[in-house]
């Protein structure tokens, strides 16, 4: 069991919740926009707290309201791949993708800069301001900063939706290699029919 | 050119400043990010508190300070007790109504530039691994910086100009508080001394003038290096 | 309307040709203006209200310290009258043809006296190389600015004569007028200072330490003049009237010796 996840809460006039339970591979949260689906991945990554319920991941116990139990984000070991890349204007791509690297034990890095550098293609843009960089680019760098956080589970909220078609594609790729070269659990937030078909590996709907 | 005297003023001018900003920097930098980050009962009566120098009459400030720092005063007696030190007559006295009267201005330029921080980096970071105190040293503080630094010019180029705090609660003693706009003052007291106030006074503009380019040279520098990409 | 407008225009432009004309004699309406030493407060005061009380307009009076007053003077300030602390501003306006010499008169005199908070207790005999930066201690010594203000060179010339001053001359605490210091030893923020015999006897909050010897300095002597500015028919009669016997008598109250 991968994701073990019973949440609820109320923004503003609005109920946001989700219950689920989803195996290994890629896990699609699907539904129109608006339902609270990126909420829900920031209360799994823990920068939102939800009202009540709790969330377990590959087993380990992220919040448990009765328990009261609440891991901060930087405790849930986690990987967040933002559909605005949001990488860090004030370092270039080195720093950005070693940002959480540097930051990890060493003993739970499971993965180099080089070997991150190589599986995502961003060789040439090591030394870059994010600036200048574009949206495909962008959102490369985001992946693989994430990679190589040492995640143990990773979350992407629409990552394809600023690109143009043949960086979706390039994307696309990417994430089914790291579904199954890598082995990550993914749980992966979309509105688009085509993303959810081609990679999902469970879908949930929420309405 | 100056005469001895006159670069005495300005040395003394400079060295009260700079202490004034440099010490209060800190505390201005944590009221900013109080008053920017978080939400508590009383929240706008701290606001109002840490603007009062900017709307109060200087003198009143003066008087104010005169009333807790002096001999007599609460503050004073407890700096006496503690640490042996008097503030009445002295530059540090001099330097505490300077940082008093440039905080407000300080507090706001560091408090607009922490939110125009992007709180989703922070998130981002906080996900990568960071802990509030490193996200904070790593993000929000390198990416407010010029704010701060700019607020920071600005401040200094305000507590130059300090004249009505000061001459009330440290009074105008010579080479000890007796600052720019003091000495300017004294000198027009004694006529015939226009050259002198002219002087002096051309001295106070170039100084303000400098620092208030200054800061909005940094203030500029830091929005364009936005857009290119990286900070400073 | 737009004739209207018009006419508004005229009205307006006519009451701001005008105006001019009727300001002269707004100024002749105006009570005589005294610019006098800081030092004369009380008493100047109870002058004005004693002229007043004779049914002539009450002056309006301005205090300062005298060398303030004397740029102001020569900057061409409309006043009528001038009291200076000293002969030397008013010799220096009159270098300057700004009063009508031989309206100048000096007519009171004082004395200057160490004073210190009333609660003090400290005991000073002022002779030659008297202990005073002793008694000072970490304190400083409040004075008007000895370097112009009347008060504050007659206090340094009498500590010069009496060997003291360059013991305490970079402790001294100088003030912007005679009053200033005075209020500084009222609040204790100095423990002794140095001001007119009358202004100790005017406040309830300092004890006088002791006298300076009247060798020690210039004597103290206050003159008055009209000022070559003066538009005002009544400031002549203030004037005779400050110098006259009844004048004289009000000051003296107040602690001034007359001539």
């Amino acid at each position: 069991m991968s994701f073990d996840v019973d949440i609820a809460k109320r923004l503003g006039d609005r109920d946001i919740g989700a219950r689920f339970s989803a195996g290994e591979g890629v896990t699609a949260l699907f539904g129109p926009s608006g339902v609270g689906k990126t909420s829900i991945l920031n209360m799994i990554a823990g920068l939102m707290r939800p009202d009540t319920g709790r969330i377990a991941v590959a087993g380990e116990m992220l919040f448990d309201a009765r328990a009261r139990i609440d891991l901060p984000p930087e405790k849930r070991r986690l990987g967040y791949v933002f559909q605005d890349a949001r990488l860090f204007p004030h370092k270039r791509v080195r720093a950005n993708l070693l940002y959480g690297h540097d930051i990890a034990p060493l003993a739970e890095r499971w993965m180099s800069l080089d070997e991150a550098v190589e599986f995502l293609g961003i060789r040439p843009l090591l030394d870059r301001w994010p600036r200048s960089l574009s949206g495909g680019e962008a959102q490369r760098v985001a992946i693989g900063r994430a990679l190589l956080s040492a995640p143990r589970f990773l979350l992407m909220d629409e990552p394809l939706s600023s690109l143009d078609r043949p960086r979706r594609e390039e994307i696309m790729t990417v994430i089914e290699r790291i579904a199954t070269e890598l082995k990550l659990p993914i749980l992966y937030v979309s509105h688009d029919r085509a993303e959810i078909d081609r990679l999902a590996d469970t879908v949930i709907m929420l309405e | 050119m100056l005469t001895p005297e006159e670069w005495g003023i300005m040395l003394l001018s400079l060295k009260v400043s700079s202490v004034a900003i440099i010490a209060t920097l800190p505390l201005a930098f944590a009221l900013a990010w109080v008053l920017a980050r978080r939400r508590f009962p009383g929240r706008f009566l701290l606001d109002g508190l840490v603007y009062l120098p900017l709307v109060l009459p200087p003198v009143v400030t003066g008087w104010l300070l005169l009333l807790a720092f002096g001999n007599e005063g609460p503050a004073g007696r407890l700096l006496e007790q503690l640490f042996g030190i008097s503030l009445m007559f002295r530059w540090t006295g001099a330097a505490l109504a300077a940082a008093i009267m440039s905080l407000p201005l300080m507090v706001r330029a560091i408090r607009l530039s922490i939110e125009a921080v992007d709180r989703r980096l922070e998130g981002a970071a906080r996900t990568l691994g960071a802990s509030p105190l490193r996200c904070f040293c790593t993000i929000t503080l390198p990416l407010s910086l010029p704010g701060v630094i700019a607020g920071a010019v600005l401040g200094f180029a305000r507590s130059i100009g300090e004249f009505g705090a000061t001459i009330t609660f440290v009074s105008n003693i010579p080479d000890e508080t007796r600052t720019l706009p003091l000495a300017i003052y004294s000198a027009l007291q004694i006529p015939g001394s226009e050259a002198s106030v002219a002087r002096l006074a051309i001295l106070s503009v170039a100084l303000s003038l400098g620092a208030v380019i200054l800061s909005e040279a940094l203030a500029r520098r830091g929005q364009m290096s936005e857009r290119m990409g990286h900070v400073l | 309307m737009a004739h209207f407008l018009h006419r508004l225009w005229l009205l307006i432009l006519a009451t701001a040709l005008l105006l001019p004309v009727a300001a002269p004699s707004a100024a002749l309406a105006r009570p005589p203006l005294v610019l006098a030493a800081a030092s004369l407060q009380e008493s100047l005061e109870a002058a004005a209200s004693a002229w007043a009380a004779k049914g002539h307009e009450r002056p309006i009076l301005s205090f300062a310290a005298s060398s303030a007053l004397a740029r102001q003077i020569d900057s061409g300030a409309p006043a009528d009258l001038f009291l200076s602390a000293d002969e030397e501003w008013m010799d220096y306006v009159q270098a300057r043809n700004r009063i009508v010499p031989a309206t100048r008169v000096s007519f009171l005199h004082n004395r200057l006296v160490l004073i210190a908070p009333v609660a003090s207790t400290v005991r000073l005999t002022i002779a030659p190389r008297f202990p005073l930066a002793r008694a000072l201690g970490n304190g400083r010594l409040a004075m008007a600015d000895p370097a112009a203000v009347p008060a504050g060179k007659y206090g340094k010339a009498a500590l010069e004569k009496l060997g003291v001053w360059a013991s305490v001359s970079e402790r001294v605490a100088s003030a912007e007028n005679v009053r200033a210091a005075l209020a500084l030893v009222e609040r204790s923020a100095t423990p002794l200072g140095i001001v007119y015999a009358t202004d100790a006897k005017a406040s309830a909050k300092v004890r006088v330490v002791g006298t300076f010897p009247a060798g020690s300095h210039a004597p103290i002597s206050y003159p008055v003049a009209r000022l070559t500015a003066s538009t005002n028919a009544d400031a002549e009669g203030f004037r005779r009237f400050l110098v006259s016997r009844e004048g004289r008598a009000i000051f003296a109250r107040y602690g001034f010796a007359s001539k």
